[in-house]
C-alpha cells in the first residue's frame, strides 16, 4: 500500500463514535469527563433546588404540592444520583487541587518504552478510585435514609 | 481602568478552588442539620420555616447560595470556553454566566428573606 493510499484509507478511523467510546479512555480522561459531567449535573440540580425551595414563600399548600412531586421513588433515585455525583465531584476536585499544586505528580524522568506517564502514578489512580468508592458508599447510605424515611 | 478590574484566569481558578472547598464544608453542615431529625419530618413545612427563622441557619443558606453559584457558574464558563476560542465567544460566555449567577443569587436570597419573615 502506497503512502497516498494509506493517507486516504479511513477504514481504521472511528470518527465521532470513537471519540465517544469510553472503553479506551485513560483514567485521567475518565476523571476529566466525569468531573465536568457531574459538575453540570449538580449545577442543574442546584438551580432546580433553589426553585423548588422557593415554593416555601407561597405557603404550606404550595410546599406540600412541591413535595408530592419530589418525594416519589423517581425523586429519591434522582437524589441518590445527586449524592453520588456530589461526593465524586468533591473528592475528585480535592485530588485536582492537590495536582494543581504539584502534589502527588511524581518526578519527571526520561521517556522510555512503554511510555507510562509519570504524572498518572499510583497516587493519582488511587485518588480516582477513592472518589468512586466514596461515591458508592454515600449512595448506599443515601438510599437507606431516603427509602427507610429515617 | 477596566483592565485592572478584570481578574486573570489563574486568579479566577483560585477563587474556583476556594469556593469549592468552602462550599464542601457549609453544604456538609446543611445536610447534617437535615439528618439530626428523621428525614420525613425534616421536610415538614413548619419545621423548615422554623429553621429559616434561625438567623445563623439563614446566613448559612445565603453563604451556600453565593459559594455554589460562583463555583457552579464559573465551572460552566470554563467548560464552555474549552469548546471554542474567540474574544466574542469568551466575552459572551463570561457575561451570560455572571448574569445567570447574579439572577440565581437574587432569586434564592428572596426566598431566604421571605421565609425568614414568615409566621413572625
Amino acid at each position: 500500500m502506497g503512502v497516498l493510499e494509506q493517507k486516504n484509507n479511513r477504514n481504521n478511523r472511528e470518527g465521532f463514535l470513537g471519540w465517544l467510546d469510553p472503553t479506551r479512555y485513560g483514567w485521567e480522561r475518565f476523571s476529566y469527563w466525569a468531573q465536568r459531567l457531574t459538575g453540570v449535573f449538580l449545577l442543574v440540580y442546584f438551580v432546580g433546588h433553589v426553585y423548588e425551595t422557593s415554593s416555601l414563600t407561597s405557603g404550606k399548600d404550595a410546599w406540600n404540592a412541591m413535595l408530592e412531586l419530589t418525594q416519589t421513588v423517581w425523586g429519591h433515585l434522582f437524589l441518590i444520583m445527586v449524592i453520588g455525583t456530589s461526593t465524586f465531584h468533591s473528592v475528585n476536585g480535592i485530588r485536582l487541587i492537590f495536582t494543581e499544586l504539584g502534589k502527588g505528580l511524581g518526578k519527571p524522568g526520561r521517556p522510555d518504552y512503554p511510555y507510562y506517564p509519570s504524572s498518572l502514578n499510583r497516587r493519582q489512580r488511587s485518588g480516582i478510585w477513592i472518589a468512586l468508592i466514596l461515591a458508592a458508599i454515600a449512595m448506599l447510605y443515601g438510599s437507606n435514609v431516603l427509602f427507610s424515611g429515617e | 481602568m477596566s483592565r485592572n478590574l478584570i481578574l486573570r484566569e489563574s486568579q479566577i481558578m483560585k477563587v474556583h478552588y476556594i469556593t469549592g472547598v468552602a462550599a464542601l464544608f457549609v453544604v456538609a453542615v446543611h445536610i447534617l442539620m437535615r439528618l439530626v431529625v428523621p428525614y420525613g419530618s425534616s421536610l415538614e413545612y413548619d419545621h423548615v420555616i422554623f429553621n429559616y427563622h434561625n438567623i445563623f441557619y439563614a446566613v448559612l443558606l445565603e453563604v451556600i447560595l453565593v459559594l455554589v453559584s460562583i463555583h457552579g457558574f464559573n465551572g460552566l464558563r470554563v467548560i464552555l470556553l474549552e469548546l471554542r476560542q474567540s474574544t466574542r465567544w469568551e466575552n459572551s460566555v463570561t457575561a451570560a454566566t455572571i448574569i445567570a449567577m447574579i439572577g440565581l443569587v437574587i432569586y434564592g436570597t428572596r426566598t431566604i428573606i421571605i421565609a425568614n419573615g414568615l409566621g413572625t
